[in-house]
Protein backbone atom coordinates (compact mmCIF):
# COMPACT_ATOMS: atom_id res chain seq x y z
CA UNK A 1 0.00 0.00 0.00
CA UNK A 2 2.65 2.25 0.27
CA UNK A 3 5.07 3.42 -2.34
CA UNK A 4 7.97 3.24 -0.08
CA UNK A 5 9.90 0.56 0.17
CA UNK A 6 11.18 -0.83 3.45
CA UNK A 7 10.59 1.30 5.98
CA UNK A 8 13.99 2.73 6.87
CA UNK A 9 16.17 2.56 3.64
CA UNK A 10 19.09 3.86 2.81
CA UNK A 11 19.09 7.25 2.02
CA UNK A 12 20.44 7.03 -1.00
CA UNK A 13 17.89 4.24 -2.53
CA UNK A 14 14.84 6.89 -2.09
CA UNK A 15 14.78 8.73 -5.21
CA UNK A 16 13.25 6.10 -7.21
CA UNK A 17 11.58 4.09 -4.43
CA UNK A 18 9.22 7.25 -3.22
CA UNK A 19 8.15 8.95 -6.32
CA UNK A 20 4.51 9.59 -6.43
CA UNK A 21 3.03 7.66 -8.71
CA UNK A 22 1.07 9.43 -11.52
CA UNK A 23 0.94 9.80 -15.20
CA UNK A 24 1.81 12.92 -15.63
CA UNK A 25 4.61 15.22 -16.17
CA UNK A 26 7.31 16.01 -12.89
CA UNK A 27 5.88 19.04 -11.00
CA UNK A 28 8.44 19.01 -8.41
CA UNK A 29 11.55 17.18 -8.34
CA UNK A 30 13.55 17.65 -4.76
CA UNK A 31 17.05 14.61 -5.28
CA UNK A 32 19.23 14.50 -3.01
CA UNK A 33 19.30 17.44 -1.17
CA UNK A 34 21.22 17.62 1.97
CA UNK A 35 21.91 20.71 4.63
CA UNK A 36 24.04 21.30 7.90
CA UNK A 37 23.85 23.97 9.97
CA UNK A 38 26.90 23.94 12.55
CA UNK A 39 27.29 20.54 13.65
CA UNK A 40 23.94 19.50 12.66
CA UNK A 41 23.17 17.39 9.87
CA UNK A 42 20.30 18.83 8.91
CA UNK A 43 18.78 17.22 5.91
CA UNK A 44 20.14 14.09 4.19
CA UNK A 45 19.31 13.21 1.34
CA UNK A 46 16.27 14.19 0.42
CA UNK A 47 14.58 12.64 -2.58
CA UNK A 48 10.82 12.76 -3.54
CA UNK A 49 8.97 13.80 -6.51
CA UNK A 50 5.48 15.24 -7.13
CA UNK A 51 3.75 14.17 -10.72
CA UNK A 52 0.79 15.41 -11.91
CA UNK A 53 -1.99 13.30 -11.36
CA UNK A 54 -4.44 13.06 -14.44
CA UNK A 55 -8.17 12.48 -14.32
CA UNK A 56 -10.09 12.65 -17.66
CA UNK A 57 -12.73 15.30 -17.46
CA UNK A 58 -11.72 17.12 -14.33
CA UNK A 59 -9.10 19.30 -13.53
CA UNK A 60 -6.92 18.05 -10.68
CA UNK A 61 -4.13 19.43 -8.90
CA UNK A 62 -2.33 17.72 -6.10
CA UNK A 63 -1.85 17.92 -2.64
CA UNK A 64 0.84 16.47 -0.93
CA UNK A 65 1.07 16.09 2.59
CA UNK A 66 5.25 16.11 3.84
CA UNK A 67 4.46 14.37 7.36
CA UNK A 68 7.14 14.71 10.32
CA UNK A 69 7.81 15.73 13.75
CA UNK A 70 8.23 18.53 15.36
CA UNK A 71 11.97 20.07 15.07
CA UNK A 72 12.72 17.07 12.28
CA UNK A 73 13.97 19.83 9.69
CA UNK A 74 10.17 20.33 7.73
CA UNK A 75 10.40 24.34 7.69
CA UNK A 76 13.87 24.45 6.81
CA UNK A 77 12.74 21.86 3.59
CA UNK A 78 10.61 24.74 2.85
CA UNK A 79 12.77 26.98 2.89
CA UNK A 80 14.97 25.33 0.62
CA UNK A 81 11.99 24.66 -1.70
CA UNK A 82 10.90 28.32 -1.65
CA UNK A 83 14.43 29.27 -3.04
CA UNK A 84 15.02 31.29 0.75
CA UNK A 85 17.85 29.07 1.33
CA UNK A 86 20.30 27.01 -0.49
CA UNK A 87 20.80 23.17 -0.06
CA UNK A 88 24.75 21.85 1.20
CA UNK A 89 23.52 19.65 -2.04
CA UNK A 90 21.58 18.37 -4.08
CA UNK A 91 18.70 20.17 -6.62
CA UNK A 92 15.40 20.97 -6.41
CA UNK A 93 13.65 21.76 -9.42
CA UNK A 94 10.16 22.56 -10.95
CA UNK A 95 7.96 22.16 -13.78
CA UNK A 96 10.92 21.16 -16.91
CA UNK A 97 13.11 20.86 -14.64
CA UNK A 98 13.12 25.05 -13.95
CA UNK A 99 15.23 25.87 -10.60
CA UNK A 100 13.16 27.27 -8.47
CA UNK A 101 13.51 30.58 -6.72
CA UNK A 102 12.23 32.97 -4.05
CA UNK A 103 9.03 34.93 -5.38
CA UNK A 104 8.19 31.84 -7.96
CA UNK A 105 6.87 29.40 -5.05
CA UNK A 106 4.13 30.21 -2.73
CA UNK A 107 4.63 29.73 0.74
CA UNK A 108 1.80 30.47 3.91
CA UNK A 109 4.09 30.15 6.42
CA UNK A 110 2.75 29.09 9.73
CA UNK A 111 1.23 31.98 11.67
CA UNK A 112 0.32 33.69 8.21
CA UNK A 113 2.40 36.86 8.74
CA UNK A 114 0.68 40.04 7.21
CA UNK A 115 1.54 43.29 6.91
CA UNK A 116 0.22 44.94 10.06
CA UNK A 117 0.29 48.13 8.83
CA UNK A 118 -1.84 47.43 5.51
CA UNK A 119 -5.62 47.10 5.58
CA UNK A 120 -6.48 43.48 3.97
CA UNK A 121 -6.90 45.53 0.66
CA UNK A 122 -3.82 46.91 1.04
CA UNK A 123 -1.50 43.40 1.60
CA UNK A 124 -2.99 42.20 -1.04
CA UNK A 125 -2.19 45.32 -3.31
CA UNK A 126 1.19 45.31 -2.31
CA UNK A 127 1.41 41.28 -3.18
CA UNK A 128 0.15 42.42 -6.77
CA UNK A 129 3.01 45.30 -6.94
CA UNK A 130 5.47 43.01 -5.86
CA UNK A 131 4.27 40.39 -8.60
CA UNK A 132 4.36 43.72 -11.22
CA UNK A 133 0.95 44.11 -11.38
CA UNK A 134 0.20 47.90 -11.95
CA UNK A 135 -1.92 49.56 -9.37
CA UNK A 136 -5.30 49.43 -10.71
CA UNK A 137 -5.07 45.79 -11.92
CA UNK A 138 -3.48 44.41 -8.76
CA UNK A 139 -6.33 46.29 -6.41
CA UNK A 140 -9.43 44.60 -9.13
CA UNK A 141 -7.79 41.27 -8.84
CA UNK A 142 -7.71 41.66 -4.99
CA UNK A 143 -10.95 42.98 -4.85
CA UNK A 144 -11.73 39.48 -7.10
CA UNK A 145 -9.49 37.37 -4.79
CA UNK A 146 -11.10 38.48 -1.08
CA UNK A 147 -14.21 37.80 -2.54
CA UNK A 148 -13.93 34.40 -3.64
CA UNK A 149 -12.36 33.61 -0.26
CA UNK A 150 -15.12 35.16 1.54
CA UNK A 151 -13.30 38.30 2.82
CA UNK A 152 -15.07 40.58 0.78
CA UNK A 153 -16.04 42.63 4.05
CA UNK A 154 -12.99 42.60 5.67
CA UNK A 155 -11.39 45.11 2.84
CA UNK A 156 -10.51 47.76 5.42
CA UNK A 157 -9.79 45.36 8.39
CA UNK A 158 -6.38 45.33 9.44
CA UNK A 159 -4.73 42.30 10.30
CA UNK A 160 -5.00 42.24 14.05
CA UNK A 161 -8.29 42.59 13.15
CA UNK A 162 -8.99 39.07 11.70
CA UNK A 163 -9.29 36.15 13.14
CA UNK A 164 -6.42 33.45 12.95
CA UNK A 165 -8.72 31.69 10.45
CA UNK A 166 -9.00 35.06 8.34
CA UNK A 167 -5.68 36.33 8.19
CA UNK A 168 -4.83 32.74 7.02
CA UNK A 169 -6.94 32.71 3.85
CA UNK A 170 -5.18 36.63 3.41
CA UNK A 171 -2.35 34.71 3.52
CA UNK A 172 -3.60 32.17 0.59
CA UNK A 173 -5.09 34.57 -1.52
CA UNK A 174 -1.86 36.73 -1.37
CA UNK A 175 0.00 34.17 -2.88
CA UNK A 176 -2.65 33.57 -5.77
CA UNK A 177 -1.92 37.28 -6.75
CA UNK A 178 0.55 36.14 -9.00
CA UNK A 179 0.31 32.85 -10.97
CA UNK A 180 2.16 30.24 -8.91
CA UNK A 181 1.57 26.75 -9.87
CA UNK A 182 3.14 25.82 -6.17
CA UNK A 183 2.02 26.37 -3.00
CA UNK A 184 3.88 25.51 0.02
CA UNK A 185 1.93 25.60 3.08
CA UNK A 186 3.56 25.28 6.94
CA UNK A 187 1.69 23.94 9.68
CA UNK A 188 -1.55 25.19 8.31
CA UNK A 189 -4.02 23.00 10.60
CA UNK A 190 -2.16 24.26 13.81
CA UNK A 191 -4.25 25.59 16.79
CA UNK A 192 -7.38 25.22 14.20
CA UNK A 193 -10.94 24.37 15.74
CA UNK A 194 -13.06 21.92 14.28
CA UNK A 195 -14.93 24.08 11.67
CA UNK A 196 -12.44 25.84 10.83
CA UNK A 197 -10.28 22.98 9.95
CA UNK A 198 -12.91 21.89 7.62
CA UNK A 199 -12.77 25.05 6.16
CA UNK A 200 -9.11 25.17 5.61
CA UNK A 201 -9.24 21.37 4.52
CA UNK A 202 -11.80 22.49 1.41
CA UNK A 203 -9.79 25.73 0.72
CA UNK A 204 -6.44 23.95 -0.14
CA UNK A 205 -8.17 21.07 -2.16
CA UNK A 206 -10.19 24.34 -3.98
CA UNK A 207 -6.30 25.97 -4.52
CA UNK A 208 -4.97 23.08 -5.99
CA UNK A 209 -7.71 22.21 -8.67
CA UNK A 210 -7.72 25.75 -10.02
CA UNK A 211 -5.47 24.49 -12.14
CA UNK A 212 -4.43 21.39 -13.60
CA UNK A 213 -0.68 22.15 -12.74
CA UNK A 214 -0.97 22.90 -8.78
CA UNK A 215 0.46 21.59 -6.22
CA UNK A 216 -0.08 22.16 -2.78
CA UNK A 217 2.44 20.82 -0.53
CA UNK A 218 1.13 20.54 3.06
CA UNK A 219 3.88 20.25 5.84
CA UNK A 220 2.20 19.27 8.92
CA UNK A 221 2.67 17.12 11.97
CA UNK A 222 -0.78 16.52 12.11
CA UNK A 223 -1.28 13.30 10.60
CA UNK A 224 -5.15 12.89 10.42
CA UNK A 225 -5.54 15.92 8.59
CA UNK A 226 -2.75 15.51 6.23
CA UNK A 227 -4.32 12.41 5.44
CA UNK A 228 -7.70 13.70 4.81
CA UNK A 229 -6.67 16.38 2.59
CA UNK A 230 -3.75 15.11 0.29
CA UNK A 231 -3.42 12.85 -2.22
CA UNK A 232 -0.09 11.75 -1.85
CA UNK A 233 1.99 11.77 2.16
CA UNK A 234 5.64 11.39 2.12
CA UNK A 235 7.15 10.73 5.83
CA UNK A 236 10.68 13.31 6.91
CA UNK A 237 12.54 11.62 9.53
CA UNK A 238 15.86 10.38 10.86
CA UNK A 239 17.01 6.69 10.74
CA UNK A 240 17.75 5.67 13.85
CA UNK A 241 20.48 3.51 15.71
CA UNK A 242 20.08 0.39 18.15
CA UNK A 243 20.01 2.75 20.92
CA UNK A 244 16.89 4.60 19.09
CA UNK A 245 19.34 7.90 18.86
CA UNK A 246 19.13 9.43 15.73
CA UNK A 247 22.00 8.71 13.17
CA UNK A 248 21.20 10.84 10.59
CA UNK A 249 19.89 14.15 9.29
CA UNK A 250 16.11 13.77 7.73
CA UNK A 251 15.11 11.74 4.69
CA UNK A 252 12.00 10.85 3.41
CA UNK A 253 10.92 7.25 5.34
CA UNK A 254 7.86 6.61 3.51
CA UNK A 255 5.53 7.43 0.84
CA UNK A 256 1.59 6.79 0.83
CA UNK A 257 -0.05 7.07 -2.40
CA UNK A 258 -3.68 7.47 -1.13
CA UNK A 259 -5.21 7.73 -4.67
CA UNK A 260 -3.88 3.98 -5.57
CA UNK A 261 -5.44 3.60 -1.90
CA UNK A 262 -8.38 4.49 -3.13
CA UNK A 263 -7.93 7.17 -0.44
CA UNK A 264 -8.10 10.50 -1.74
CA UNK A 265 -10.22 13.01 -3.87
CA UNK A 266 -13.74 11.93 -1.59
CA UNK A 267 -15.33 13.78 0.73
CA UNK A 268 -15.84 12.27 3.84
CA UNK A 269 -13.13 9.24 3.59
CA UNK A 270 -11.83 9.77 7.27
CA UNK A 271 -15.35 7.63 8.25
CA UNK A 272 -13.83 4.53 6.48
CA UNK A 273 -12.09 1.81 7.67
CA UNK A 274 -9.49 1.78 5.03
CA UNK A 275 -8.67 5.24 6.16
CA UNK A 276 -8.56 4.49 9.68
CA UNK A 277 -6.07 1.88 9.04
CA UNK A 278 -4.07 3.91 6.88
CA UNK A 279 -4.17 6.28 9.65
CA UNK A 280 -3.07 3.59 12.87
CA UNK A 281 -0.39 2.66 10.42
CA UNK A 282 1.04 5.94 9.38
CA UNK A 283 0.99 7.23 13.26
CA UNK A 284 3.14 4.29 14.21
CA UNK A 285 5.41 5.10 12.03
CA UNK A 286 5.53 8.94 13.09
CA UNK A 287 6.51 7.65 16.49
CA UNK A 288 9.90 6.69 15.77
CA UNK A 289 10.40 9.30 13.22
CA UNK B 1 -17.01 -20.72 52.22
CA UNK B 2 -18.09 -17.21 51.25
CA UNK B 3 -16.17 -14.12 51.80
CA UNK B 4 -18.08 -11.44 53.78
CA UNK B 5 -19.66 -8.93 51.76
CA UNK B 6 -18.04 -5.65 51.71
CA UNK B 7 -19.35 -2.97 53.47
CA UNK B 8 -20.73 -1.35 50.62
CA UNK B 9 -21.34 2.46 51.35
CA UNK B 10 -23.18 4.63 49.84
CA UNK B 11 -22.23 6.73 46.70
CA UNK B 12 -20.66 9.93 48.14
CA UNK B 13 -23.25 12.61 47.59
CA UNK B 14 -22.30 15.02 44.39
CA UNK B 15 -19.86 17.58 45.12
CA UNK B 16 -22.28 20.12 44.08
CA UNK B 17 -20.26 22.23 40.94
CA UNK B 18 -17.84 25.22 42.74
CA UNK B 19 -19.84 28.12 42.49
CA UNK B 20 -18.15 30.73 39.83
CA UNK B 21 -16.39 33.47 42.30
CA UNK B 22 -18.13 36.54 42.20
CA UNK B 23 -16.72 39.25 39.94
CA UNK B 24 -15.52 41.72 42.29
CA UNK B 25 -16.78 45.42 42.32
CA UNK B 26 -15.76 48.77 41.49
CA UNK B 27 -13.98 49.50 44.55
CA UNK B 28 -11.89 46.74 45.01
CA UNK B 29 -10.67 45.85 41.55
CA UNK B 30 -8.60 49.11 41.89
CA UNK B 31 -6.88 47.30 44.94
CA UNK B 32 -6.73 43.71 43.10
CA UNK B 33 -3.42 42.89 41.10
CA UNK B 34 -3.65 42.28 37.05
CA UNK B 35 -7.45 43.78 36.96
CA UNK B 36 -8.49 46.35 34.30
CA UNK B 37 -11.03 49.45 35.38
CA UNK B 38 -12.42 51.34 33.01
CA UNK B 39 -11.77 54.74 31.73
CA UNK B 40 -14.13 57.04 34.21
CA UNK B 41 -12.68 54.97 37.47
CA UNK B 42 -8.91 55.36 36.25
CA UNK B 43 -10.44 59.40 35.56
CA UNK B 44 -11.69 59.33 38.70
CA UNK B 45 -8.40 57.98 40.51
CA UNK B 46 -5.96 60.24 38.49
CA UNK B 47 -8.05 63.19 39.92
CA UNK B 48 -7.99 61.63 43.45
CA UNK B 49 -4.12 61.25 43.15
CA UNK B 50 -3.75 65.29 42.06
CA UNK B 51 -6.13 65.90 45.04
CA UNK B 52 -4.03 64.20 46.96
CA UNK B 53 -0.91 65.85 45.91
CA UNK B 54 -2.72 69.75 46.27
CA UNK B 55 -3.44 68.43 50.03
CA UNK B 56 0.07 67.76 50.72
CA UNK B 57 1.34 71.24 48.83
CA UNK B 58 -1.41 72.72 51.02
CA UNK B 59 -0.58 71.37 53.97
CA UNK B 60 3.54 71.26 53.17
CA UNK B 61 5.61 72.79 56.31
CA UNK B 62 8.71 73.91 53.94
CA UNK B 63 8.95 77.40 53.58
CA UNK B 64 10.73 77.46 50.47
CA UNK B 65 7.57 75.88 49.01
CA UNK B 66 5.23 79.15 47.71
CA UNK B 67 2.06 78.30 48.52
CA UNK B 68 0.01 77.30 45.32
CA UNK B 69 -2.00 81.00 45.28
CA UNK B 70 1.40 82.67 44.94
CA UNK B 71 2.41 80.50 42.36
CA UNK B 72 -0.91 81.12 40.28
CA UNK B 73 -0.17 84.81 41.14
CA UNK B 74 3.23 84.70 39.90
CA UNK B 75 2.41 82.50 36.54
CA UNK B 76 0.02 84.86 35.73
CA UNK B 77 2.14 88.32 36.09
CA UNK B 78 4.57 85.98 34.09
CA UNK B 79 2.15 85.50 31.65
CA UNK B 80 0.94 88.92 31.04
CA UNK B 81 3.50 91.11 32.06
CA UNK B 82 6.71 89.27 32.19
CA UNK B 83 6.93 87.69 28.40
CA UNK B 84 6.39 84.22 29.32
CA UNK B 85 4.13 83.33 26.31
CA UNK B 86 7.20 84.42 23.93
CA UNK B 87 9.55 82.84 25.48
CA UNK B 88 7.59 79.42 25.06
CA UNK B 89 7.60 80.12 21.59
CA UNK B 90 11.12 80.56 21.59
CA UNK B 91 11.74 77.49 23.28
CA UNK B 92 9.03 75.55 21.03
CA UNK B 93 11.53 76.47 17.77
CA UNK B 94 14.13 75.44 19.13
CA UNK B 95 13.33 72.05 19.99
CA UNK B 96 11.35 71.52 16.89
CA UNK B 97 14.08 72.80 14.80
CA UNK B 98 16.27 70.08 16.85
CA UNK B 99 13.61 67.77 16.80
CA UNK B 100 13.48 67.81 12.89
CA UNK B 101 17.19 67.35 12.63
CA UNK B 102 17.19 64.45 15.07
CA UNK B 103 14.65 62.39 13.27
CA UNK B 104 16.11 62.80 9.86
CA UNK B 105 19.62 61.75 11.10
CA UNK B 106 18.54 59.37 13.58
CA UNK B 107 15.87 57.65 10.85
CA UNK B 108 18.16 57.36 8.32
CA UNK B 109 21.04 56.18 10.37
CA UNK B 110 18.77 53.51 11.18
CA UNK B 111 17.34 52.62 8.29
CA UNK B 112 20.91 51.86 7.40
CA UNK B 113 21.64 49.04 9.40
CA UNK B 114 20.21 47.04 7.42
CA UNK B 115 23.31 47.21 5.04
CA UNK B 116 26.75 45.56 6.57
CA UNK B 117 28.54 48.63 5.73
CA UNK B 118 26.87 51.36 7.49
CA UNK B 119 26.48 49.04 10.94
CA UNK B 120 29.70 50.55 12.51
CA UNK B 121 28.94 53.87 12.46
CA UNK B 122 25.47 53.36 13.29
CA UNK B 123 26.82 51.32 16.70
CA UNK B 124 29.50 53.95 17.20
CA UNK B 125 27.02 56.57 16.97
CA UNK B 126 24.53 55.10 19.23
CA UNK B 127 27.97 54.63 22.11
CA UNK B 128 28.05 58.36 22.27
CA UNK B 129 25.33 58.49 24.41
CA UNK B 130 27.62 57.78 27.32
CA UNK B 131 29.04 60.89 26.87
CA UNK B 132 28.05 63.72 28.99
CA UNK B 133 26.54 67.15 27.42
CA UNK B 134 28.44 69.38 29.52
CA UNK B 135 31.91 68.27 28.73
CA UNK B 136 30.74 69.00 24.97
CA UNK B 137 30.04 72.56 25.44
CA UNK B 138 33.41 73.95 24.99
CA UNK B 139 34.48 71.82 21.81
CA UNK B 140 30.97 72.61 20.28
CA UNK B 141 31.18 76.13 21.30
CA UNK B 142 34.61 76.24 19.23
CA UNK B 143 32.78 74.36 15.96
CA UNK B 144 29.34 76.46 16.08
CA UNK B 145 30.20 79.80 17.39
CA UNK B 146 27.87 79.48 19.93
CA UNK B 147 24.26 80.78 20.43
CA UNK B 148 21.72 79.66 18.64
CA UNK B 149 23.53 77.08 16.81
CA UNK B 150 24.92 75.44 19.96
CA UNK B 151 22.31 74.65 21.47
CA UNK B 152 20.60 73.02 18.24
CA UNK B 153 23.62 71.47 17.89
CA UNK B 154 23.47 70.27 21.47
CA UNK B 155 19.92 69.43 21.89
CA UNK B 156 20.04 67.14 18.40
CA UNK B 157 23.48 65.34 19.67
CA UNK B 158 21.51 64.44 22.57
CA UNK B 159 18.76 63.64 21.25
CA UNK B 160 20.26 61.70 17.96
CA UNK B 161 22.43 58.96 20.45
CA UNK B 162 19.62 58.21 22.30
CA UNK B 163 16.94 57.80 19.35
CA UNK B 164 19.76 56.04 17.52
CA UNK B 165 19.98 53.31 19.51
CA UNK B 166 16.38 52.74 20.24
CA UNK B 167 15.55 52.98 16.75
CA UNK B 168 18.70 50.89 15.60
CA UNK B 169 17.01 48.12 17.85
CA UNK B 170 13.55 48.08 16.56
CA UNK B 171 15.42 47.85 13.22
CA UNK B 172 17.25 44.95 14.07
CA UNK B 173 14.35 43.43 15.86
CA UNK B 174 12.35 42.80 13.00
CA UNK B 175 11.39 38.93 12.18
CA UNK B 176 13.64 37.25 9.63
CA UNK B 177 9.72 36.05 8.95
CA UNK B 178 8.98 39.39 7.90
CA UNK B 179 11.52 39.86 4.94
CA UNK B 180 10.85 36.31 3.89
CA UNK B 181 7.32 36.67 3.46
CA UNK B 182 7.77 39.29 1.47
CA UNK B 183 10.51 37.74 -0.91
CA UNK B 184 8.02 35.13 -1.47
CA UNK B 185 5.54 37.20 -2.75
CA UNK B 186 8.26 38.33 -5.32
CA UNK B 187 8.94 41.92 -3.86
CA UNK B 188 12.17 43.60 -4.63
CA UNK B 189 14.85 44.47 -2.09
CA UNK B 190 13.69 48.41 -2.15
CA UNK B 191 9.85 47.23 -1.51
CA UNK B 192 11.05 45.14 1.22
CA UNK B 193 12.91 48.24 2.72
CA UNK B 194 9.84 50.42 2.24
CA UNK B 195 7.47 47.97 3.27
CA UNK B 196 9.26 46.24 6.40
CA UNK B 197 11.87 48.46 7.53
CA UNK B 198 10.45 52.23 6.97
CA UNK B 199 5.98 51.74 6.79
CA UNK B 200 6.58 48.38 9.35
CA UNK B 201 8.44 50.22 12.06
CA UNK B 202 6.98 53.74 11.77
CA UNK B 203 4.59 53.92 14.79
CA UNK B 204 7.93 53.06 16.63
CA UNK B 205 9.71 55.77 15.39
CA UNK B 206 6.90 57.81 16.50
CA UNK B 207 7.06 57.12 19.90
CA UNK B 208 10.50 56.68 19.92
CA UNK B 209 10.39 60.91 18.68
CA UNK B 210 7.74 61.26 21.65
CA UNK B 211 9.97 59.95 24.46
CA UNK B 212 12.98 61.89 22.61
CA UNK B 213 10.83 64.84 22.56
CA UNK B 214 10.73 64.66 26.56
CA UNK B 215 13.76 63.75 26.90
CA UNK B 216 14.82 67.13 24.29
CA UNK B 217 12.20 68.64 26.12
CA UNK B 218 14.13 67.74 29.68
CA UNK B 219 17.05 68.94 28.86
CA UNK B 220 15.93 72.73 27.59
CA UNK B 221 16.49 73.99 30.62
CA UNK B 222 20.19 73.36 30.72
CA UNK B 223 20.88 74.32 26.77
CA UNK B 224 19.38 77.25 27.12
CA UNK B 225 21.27 78.29 29.97
CA UNK B 226 24.66 78.07 27.87
CA UNK B 227 23.41 80.89 25.76
CA UNK B 228 20.53 83.29 27.57
CA UNK B 229 21.30 85.67 24.91
CA UNK B 230 18.50 84.46 22.88
CA UNK B 231 15.86 83.75 25.49
CA UNK B 232 13.20 80.98 26.05
CA UNK B 233 11.65 78.68 28.84
CA UNK B 234 15.07 77.94 30.29
CA UNK B 235 16.94 81.44 30.15
CA UNK B 236 14.05 82.55 31.88
CA UNK B 237 13.69 80.25 34.68
CA UNK B 238 17.90 80.30 35.53
CA UNK B 239 16.82 84.05 35.73
CA UNK B 240 14.62 84.27 38.12
CA UNK B 241 16.52 81.34 39.87
CA UNK B 242 19.07 83.92 40.26
CA UNK B 243 16.89 86.34 41.91
CA UNK B 244 15.53 83.78 44.14
CA UNK B 245 12.17 84.50 42.78
CA UNK B 246 10.91 81.20 43.88
CA UNK B 247 7.07 81.61 42.77
CA UNK B 248 7.84 82.85 39.58
CA UNK B 249 10.22 79.38 39.76
CA UNK B 250 7.82 77.31 40.25
CA UNK B 251 5.62 78.85 37.90
CA UNK B 252 7.10 78.40 35.56
CA UNK B 253 8.27 74.45 36.26
CA UNK B 254 4.69 74.37 36.03
CA UNK B 255 4.41 75.80 32.67
CA UNK B 256 7.78 73.26 31.27
CA UNK B 257 5.19 70.81 32.82
CA UNK B 258 2.28 71.47 31.58
CA UNK B 259 3.79 71.95 28.00
CA UNK B 260 5.37 69.37 27.95
CA UNK B 261 2.63 67.11 28.70
CA UNK B 262 0.64 68.79 25.81
CA UNK B 263 3.55 68.42 23.35
CA UNK B 264 3.19 64.70 24.23
CA UNK B 265 -0.64 64.38 24.16
CA UNK B 266 -0.84 65.93 20.64
CA UNK B 267 2.13 63.64 19.57
CA UNK B 268 0.26 60.68 20.90
CA UNK B 269 -2.99 61.85 19.04
CA UNK B 270 -0.92 62.05 15.53
CA UNK B 271 0.55 58.84 16.17
CA UNK B 272 -3.62 57.24 16.01
CA UNK B 273 -4.40 59.29 13.20
CA UNK B 274 -1.15 57.86 11.01
CA UNK B 275 -1.20 54.35 12.34
CA UNK B 276 -4.87 53.61 13.37
CA UNK B 277 -3.73 49.80 13.24
CA UNK B 278 -1.73 50.46 16.90
CA UNK B 279 -5.20 50.52 19.04
CA UNK B 280 -6.43 47.35 17.41
CA UNK B 281 -3.21 45.51 17.97
CA UNK B 282 -3.57 46.67 21.80
CA UNK B 283 -7.02 45.47 21.83
CA UNK B 284 -6.06 42.45 20.21
CA UNK B 285 -3.35 41.97 23.28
Amino acid sequence: MTAAGPPTPPPAAHHEALSAAGPGEILLDVEDVCLRLGDNQILEKVSFQVKDRVRPGQVTGQVVGLLGPSGVGKTRLIRLIAGLDRPDSGSITGIHKQPLQAGTVGVVFQDYPLMRHQTVLGNMIVAGLASGLPRADAAAKARALLDRFGLGDRLGFYPAQLSGGQRQRVAIAQQMMRQKQLLLMDEPFSGLDPVTLAEVTKLLVEVANMDELNTVVVVTHDVRSALVVSDTVFMLGRNRGPDDKAVTGACIQHCYDLVVEGLAWRPGIEGEPRFREVEHEVRDRFRVL
Amino acid sequence: MTTPAAKILPPPPEAAPAPCPAEPGRLARIFLPNRAVDRPTMLALVALWALGAFVVWLASPWETLPRPGEVWTAFGALWWKGGMGPELFTTLKLITHALVLTIAISMALSYLTVIAFFRPLVAAISKLRFLGLTGLVFPLTLLTGGGYALKVVLLTFGMTTFFVTAMAQVVMEIPREQFDYLRVLGASEVRILWEVVVRGTIDKAFDITRQNLAMGWAMITMVEGISRAEGGIGAMILNQNKHFHLAEVYAILFAILGFGLLLDYLMGLFVRLVCPYVAFERVAR
